[in-house]
């Protein structure tokens, strides 16, 4: 038996979850390999990470553009010294570190995600302007309004089926410190299937993020993990 | 005119599709034409397509395993996986089955499984089966439903009707752990699909809608080839 | 050549398209003051004029990057006045009725007017069609004067000189000039994504006219519009580049830059990236096929290769120890340059399917776009309109103090985006005219982007002023070309 039990995680997709965070933290002990640790800002985490490589980056081009533009004011005019080269070595560095960034977030796409697990829940969720049906039914269109209250469970794989029936919208994920956590789109004669596993109990938000007409900022439901 | 809705379910989709599923499927009892077995003695050594029916019908179900023994052929797909066919009906014994698995020639397949069960409300009831009995007719109404079900004995996929090659691909997919990661819903106009999955690969082969998005890039190219060889024309009666 | 009559209307192109933009900064700064509870407009008011500005800075941008480079190019080939001028009336017209669709019709589906939102009219009827209608104009007229710049460049070089593939040879006989080669690449890729929007427009009337008998396929609908959308706004950034090519070395008294190997093949891999990036705007879209997600991830990544180390390179090697002649052109050609490599790292962060989870469509989005247009390829075309409207008026770009000019810009611009930034790593969301209050600081982080943005509007202003006399000289019956 290759898989784990439905609600179980497999060790091996743990990892994928929280992208550039901590996520070779997750993968951790050993015996039985079902243990893990949650680190409870893991998503607080990943956004500070992306925030601080951009504001870093930023900065030292800035810098170095300053630099650059301080060396072209003195009577001196010699220019580059063997620009060539160091533009061999230049592009040569930048593609070993694009190849290497490819080959590490590549497989981290959601579309990989929990991909062998049994999901614990399934959630039909219909987005329409401007508001949400989420049900653990099959959604009939002629018949869609009524929602059901939405409990998932924490620390096993749950799957959302999404999608909408009039516009494009957004499905996205947010925890109660307003942190977006995971999203899908909504597309009408289309449904997308989001497997996550939420390892934090609490009362979730889902906000719409893309634009569908005046109540797109309006447009919200909410569930509950425990 | 102005609706602008894309999407409208047509009258005969069945919602009952996607009910019960990742729901775990009763162990019952089994009396095949080989034996007593448990149901999980056979999903722990490899994922089940189960389909549900009686030998006395005159309706459905002879059209429907005809067309699921046939697709099943055709397919030859190489994934590991078994077809279990369950009588729902008390009076059926295994001598029944072993009669009807002789009709589709399936009595010496191993991947086929035919059954009888005292427990088959049971069963019913762990997928959302309910056929009725009409007493005037003597006969069941019920639906051709194919069940999905995974190594875990977790239900991740139904069929009802009879859907041909494709969608049985596409079940034995999903039991075998892919994850599809989209599907459409049943729509009138579908011509300008950009793709439509292909369960026989498991991939999404392009339709006519790609075509109208690489058209542009297509009638670029076609332009400056046609203008480039209108002028080495000219050149060449020039010079 | 470049004639009179050339000078004359893109004198006026450079007039419209700073109106129009300094118009549309106040239509964003309002945008952001009320999303800052500054003050308060009604939703309806926001996406109307949120439409009314993207629209608008899309247009104008990819517009003075065909005016620039069409100016340019009457250096090389004989260039037609008369496509230029029938674009001009054509950008009119469209521009007007688009305006009159989002100002008295009401009309907000965005400027993007993703599929099927334009037909849920929400908006005085006849909106919808005049907003298409419109688009169709203006997007004729472009594709016409794309198509006969490319035929332009096309009667004078051969394909493959166009290209520059003689290049990747030892010696080529004839040298293709860098704005040439970068002109024809762009332009295919504009042409490319104007048919694009053809087809679009298309499938909309289809579905328009039909009565209700004829759907559309959501999914293709969405591709051909991020195809055509982020085509159309990246092509009108390196148009932008095609001017610093030609006259970053021009306007620092250096020598210019050359073709070589690596400059051919570093701009036609270029128009195979700017092809199939677009995919990255459905990466949360799982029903498009992975590959295409990971084509996604793969050209994005793999455009900021020939712009990192061919262009960017190129002006960074210009300048180190180059004792420059530094003027208002040249500072902002550099300064372009380096906000649009800081976009760039935005854009790649973002372009990376797993960010792209926690960053897609939230403020991260218009916080790179703003970075690399705002303060890259509208800098890049204000240099190219200070530099023109220097020669219209005969004069030498002059040295004296523009340093106020450019601490404003800076502080402004970078000001602004960053704003956007905060917001964008903090999960706010974009296209909200009001923020729900778990934002807590996205009110603050509003407020603070549009009083950047204004620093940013007193800098364009300042430029404007500079140009605009320069401008008008063309006009006065004692001007010779």
């Amino acid at each position: 038996m290759v898989n784990g039990q439905a609600g179980k995680i497999n060790p091996k997709f743990r990892e994928f979850n929280y992208g550039l965070s901590s996520g070779k933290v997750c993968l951790i002990t050993d015996a039985g390999r079902r243990q893990f640790h949650y680190n409870k800002s893991n998503e607080m985490r990943e956004h500070a990470i992306l925030l601080t490589i951009f504001l870093v980056a930023a900065t030292a081009i800035s810098l170095f553009f300053f630099f650059i533009y301080r060396s072209s004011l003195p009577e001196d005019g010699k220019g580059m010294v063997n620009a060539g080269k160091k533009r061999l070595f230049f592009a040569l560095i930048l593609a070993s570190v694009l190849i290497i960034l490819l080959t590490v977030t590549l497989p981290k796409s959601p579309y990989f995600l929990f991909a062998d697990e049994t999901p614990a829940k399934v959630v039909y969720v219909a987005a329409r302007q401007y508001s949400y049906t989420m049900s653990y039914q099959a959604i009939d269109p002629k018949s869609a309004g009524r929602s059901d209250t939405i409990e998932l469970p924490v620390n096993q794989p749950v799957e959302f089926r999404v999608t909408s029936f009039d516009v494009n919208h957004g499905f996205s994920i947010y925890n109660d410190r307003a942190e977006l956590v995971t999203q899908t789109q909504a597309m009408p004669g289309y449904v997308n299937r989001l497997r996550w596993v939420f390892t934090e109990p609490g009362t979730y938000n889902v906000l719409c993020l893309e634009y569908c007409g005046v109540g797109h900022p309006i447009m919200r439901t909410s569930f509950t993990v425990k | 005119m102005l609706s602008g809705i894309a999407w409208s379910a047509p009258e005969d989709y069945n919602f009952s599709e996607e009910s019960k599923l990742y729901t775990k499927i009763a162990d019952i009892k089994l009396n095949t034409t080989r034996g007593e077995v448990m149901l999980s003695d056979l999903y722990v050594k490899s994922p089940v397509i189960l389909t549900l029916i009686f030998t006395r019908c005159v309706g459905i179900c002879s059209p429907f395993l005809n067309s699921l023994s046939e697709d099943m052929d055709n397919l030859n797909a190489k994934e590991n996986y078994k077809v279990l066919v369950i009588s729902f009906d008390p009076l059926d014994e295994v001598s029944d089955m072993e009669r009807m698995a002789k009709r589709y020639e399936r009595e010496d397949d191993p991947q086929w499984v035919f059954a009888v069960t005292d427990n088959i409300a049971e069963l019913n009831e762990s997928i959302g089966f309910y056929p009725v009995w009409d007493s005037t007719r003597q006969q069941y109404d019920h639906d051709a439903l194919l069940v999905g079900i995974n190594e875990n004995g977790y239900i991740v996929r139904k069929l009802t009707g009879i859907r041909g090659p494709d969608a049985l691909m596409g079940v034995i997919r999903e039991i075998n752990n892919e994850f599809v990661l989209s599907y459409p819903l049943p729509r009138e106009n579908m011509i300008f699909s950009c793709f439509t999955y292909d369960p026989a690969t498991g991939k999404k082969k392009p339709s006519l809608g790609l075509l109208i998005l690489v058209l542009p890039g297509i009638l670029t190219l076609l332009m400056i080839a046609l203008l480039s060889l209108k002028k080495q024309q000219q050149s060449v009666g020039n010079g | 050549m470049i004639t009179r009559s050339l000078k004359r209307i893109t004198s006026v192109w450079i007039i419209t398209v700073l109106v129009l933009f300094v118009t549309a900064i106040i239509f964003g700064i309002t945008m952001r003051f009320n999303q800052g509870k500054d003050l308060t407009m009604s939703p309806v008011g926001f996406y109307s004029l949120m439409t009314t500005h993207g629209i608008t800075m899309i247009g104008i941008w990819a517009a003075a990057g065909l005016v620039a480079v069409n100016y340019l190019l009457g250096r090389y080939v004989k260039v037609s006045v008369s496509l230029n001028v029938f674009a001009f009336v054509t950008t009119v017209i469209g521009v007007l009725m688009i305006w009159a669709t989002t100002f008295i019709g009401k009309y907000h589906a965005g400027w993007t007017f993703l599929y099927p939102l334009p037909l849920q009219v929400a908006w005085a009827k006849w909106a919808t069609p005049v907003f298409l209608f419109g688009l169709g104009i203006l997007g004729a007229g472009w594709l016409i004067w794309s198509v006969g710049m490319l035929l332009q460049i096309l009667s004078k070089y051969s394909l493959k000189q166009a290209f520059a593939w003689q290049h990747f040879s030892k010696n080529p006989a004839v040298e293709t000039p860098p704005l040439v080669l970068i002109s024809t690449v762009s332009l295919i890729g504009i042409i490319v994504s104007l048919l694009t929007a053809v087809i679009l427009l298309v499938l909309y009337f289809l579905e328009y006219f039909s009565g209700g008998n004829f759907t559309n396929d959501p999914l293709l609908m969405k591709n051909l519009t991020y195809f055509f959308g982020h085509t159309i706004a990246n092509e009108s950034l390196y148009l932008g580049l095609a001017a610093v090519y030609e006259l970053m070395p021009e306007s620092s008294g250096r020598p210019r830059f050359k073709t070589t190997w690596y400059v051919a093949l570093a701009w036609n891999c270029t128009l195979v990236f700017i092809l199939t990036a677009f995919f990255h705007h459905l990466y949360m879209d799982f029903v498009q096929p992975v590959g295409f997600q990971m084509i996604g991830q793969l050209a994005s990544y793999f455009a900021s290769l020939p712009a990192a180390a061919v262009t960017a390179f190129s002006v960074i090697a210009l300048v180190y120890r180059g004792r420059i002649r530094w003027s208002l052109t040249n500072t902002l050609f550099f300064i372009g340059i380096m906000g649009w490599l800081i976009g760039g790292i935005g854009a790649v962060i973002d372009a990376t399917v797993s960010n792209n989870m926690i960053l897609h469509n939230t403020l991260w989005v218009p916080a790179h776009f703003h970075t690399y247009n705002a303060m890259g390829n509208v800098l890049f075309c204000l240099a190219f309109f200070n530099w023109v409207a220097h020669e219209f008026a005969g004069t030498q770009a002059s040295v004296k103090s523009f340093r106020l000019t450019t601490v404003l810009l800076l502080i402004g611009g970078f000001g602004f985006v960053l704003m956007f930034y905060l917001g964008g790593a903090y999960s706010m969301p974009r296209r909200f005219s009001v923020y729900p209050q778990e934002f807590t600081h996205a009110a603050i982080l509003a407020s603070l982007g549009a009083w950047f943005a204004t620093v940013y509007l007193v800098a364009i202003v300042l430029i404007f002023a500079n140009i605009i006399k320069k401008c008008l000289k063309v006009f006065s019956p004692s001007f010779s070309s």
